[in-house]
């Protein structure tokens, strides 16, 4: 049978959700609305400050105790440039990265922008320094993972900047 | 360690999509080939373990009930993302093992040409609540990994394309493949650019499919073309990427999750030099950055001397062949691709491979790699049972 003699059936999923966040991450989300801030919580057991913050360190199997702040800088661990595009996610260029904000011992993803992307190697080079980066807020938080980005700071401050926050 | 022999291996050829078959024709064809081959019908059979990834890639829920083959036999689905393939060959090989079983039919399909939109629907597989919002999906996952281990380590884009070439050539070479052209590394380097550093042709292509095996006890391998499982390991990790970073035991770029089943099923396997004792070795690797990933997890070499690694794998004849079938870039049925795995490696070891047949296997090493890496298998397979 030739290909075009074969049948083909239209289908789609369209299928609405209300995801749960639970309380860890309700707390993070409201904190972060009410004081622009990024909280994470340390394990009892392994001492770990986890950031985002969650009820329990999946590692060690323990509740998580203290509520902490982090940031509002820290250090570009690993990224990508993001430069073609796929239906359903947002437009390239973007670079999205891992940053352990300076406190913490796990590093969190998000958008990075203030990087200069018309050439992209030159601007894939200058991000695997591990640069420094700081947290920004949009102006109307939501309770969105994306209510806040990681801004580049400018070169200067780069070397100056202080290291202290990964313990690895 | 009671012995679990392969004597049956259907696989059907991988493409873009199999417009000619439906989702129960694909399983019903790699299950009919893989009981021939075995000498055995349904009759035979005690157990069947079936294994689907993500039902959206199909866009049919609960799509393992379209494995329904024979009547009366215990039945069950397993589903560990880009593991579900060797996690499938394993749960088979645990019912014999444990003595509840004499031959259990293993399948893995994957119907993801249906899916018009796949990267969408990897998106789906991340935390709804701190990282779905982002363009994270396979492509850029391994992405985050590629940058971070050329600046621990010093790879770069030519390290990718070499690899990438290499499995190119040798997809080539096997009839079942998708892709099955030669490219050469600067043709990957000059292909688009996806999510740096990875370029189009360093990925592996959608590929749909459907894999099948015959599990065995010693008993019923006699008489048979017996390919032994001389052990297997399954082993996760912590389910945040970025909880990895910063691990004194083993970053991100360090795969604790393969090295830890390495180290258990070349244990049971009896394997103490890598190097050495293993002829064969596919590997799941759906991006060629993740190749050179497992080369130290496996105990080939040290993380520092990857790069090294890498540029003397494709010279030096007396070290272990890699993806001889051309691996995940050759083909990429993502719910069947571990199991494909360890079926290239069965056919090596029993010197069925076709053109693709490497000279003198005993001994082959599939792995698997599924979610963020918190899952990876390995699977040790010999001419001989270890026990």
């Amino acid at each position: 049978m030739s290909a075009s003699d074969l049948i083909t059936i239209q289908g789609r999923w369209g299928f609405d959700y209300t995801y749960f966040a639970g309380e860890a991450a309700t707390r993070f989300f409201r904190e972060l609305m009410a004081h622009r801030h990024i909280l994470g919580t340390r394990c009892p057991a392994c001492r770990r400050l986890l950031v985002p913050a969650r009820s329990f360190c999946d590692a060690c199997m323990e509740r998580t105790t203290d509520w902490e702040r982090v940031g509002p800088e820290g250090t570009l661990e690993t990224f990508t440039i993001i430069t073609t595009a796929f239906p359903g996610l947002p437009k390239p260029p973007i670079v999205m990265a891992y940053v352990t904000l300076d406190g913490a011992d796990t590093a969190l993803i998000n958008i990075v922008r203030g990087e200069d992307l018309s050439d992209i190697e030159a601007a894939a080079q200058r991000l695997n320094t591990q640069p420094r980066v700081a947290v920004r807020f949009v102006d109307e938080p939501k309770g969105r993972i994306t209510d806040f980005w990681f801004e580049l700071l400018p070169q200067a401050t780069q070397s100056a900047a202080p290291r202290d926050g990964a313990s690895g | 360690m009671r012995p679990v022999a392969i004597v049956g291996v259907g696989q059907t050829l991988y493409c873009r999509s199999h417009a000619d078959k439906s989702s129960r024709e694909l399983i019903w064809s790699a299950a009919k080939e893989a009981l021939d081959d075995a000498g055995m019908s349904m009759n035979d059979i005690d157990v069947v373990v079936a294994g689907v990834a993500p039902d959206a890639l199909a866009g049919e829920a609960s799509v393992e009930r379209s494995g329904m083959m024979g009547r009366g036999l215990p039945f069950m689905r397993v589903n560990t993302g880009g593991v579900t393939g060797s996690s499938t060959v394993f749960a088979g090989a645990s019912y014999i093992r444990a003595r509840r079983a004499k031959a259990v039919l293993v399948f893995a399909l994957e119907r993801m040409g249906q899916a018009t939109t796949s990267q969408q629907v990897f998106n789906t597989i991340f935390d709804p609540i701190y990282e779905k919002d982002f363009p994270l999906t396979t492509i850029t996952m391994a992405a985050l990994r590629a940058s971070m281990l050329m600046r621990l380590y010093g790879y770069t884009h030519r390290h990718w394309a070499e690899i990438a070439a290499r499995n190119y050539r040798h997809a080539a070479r096997n009839p079942l493949a998708h892709i099955r052209r030669v490219v050469t590394p600067e043709e990957v380097l000059q292909s688009p650019l996806l999510a740096w550093p990875i370029h189009r042709m360093e990925a592996c292509p959608m590929s749909e499919g459907a894999c099948a095996m015959v599990l065995v006890d010693a008993e019923h391998a006699a008489g048979r073309r017996p390919v032994w499982i001389q052990g297997y390991a399954s082993t996760s990790d912590s389910y945040a990427m970025g909880d990895r970073i910063h691990r004194p035991e083993a970053t991100l770029v360090d795969l604790l999750s393969l090295r830890l089943s390495a180290q258990k099923a070349y244990k049971e396997a009896g394997v103490t030099d890598p190097r050495r004792q293993i002829r064969v070795v596919e590997l799941y690797s759906a991006f060629s950055s993740a190749e050179a990933m497992a080369y130290p997890a496996l105990g080939f070499c040290t993380s520092p001397e990857g790069p090294a690694f890498v540029e003397q794998q494709l010279v030096d004849p007396t070290l272990p062949v890699f993806n001889p079938s051309g691996g995940p870039q050759g083909a990429n049925p993502v719910g069947a691709t571990a199991m494909v795995r360890i079926a290239e490696c069965a056919l090596q070891v029993r010197g069925t491979a076709g053109d693709r047949q490497v000279d003198g296997v005993e001994r082959a090493v599939a792995t698997g790699q599924g979610g963020a890496t918190q899952f990876s298998t390995v699977c040790v397979l010999g001419r001989h049972p270890t026990s």
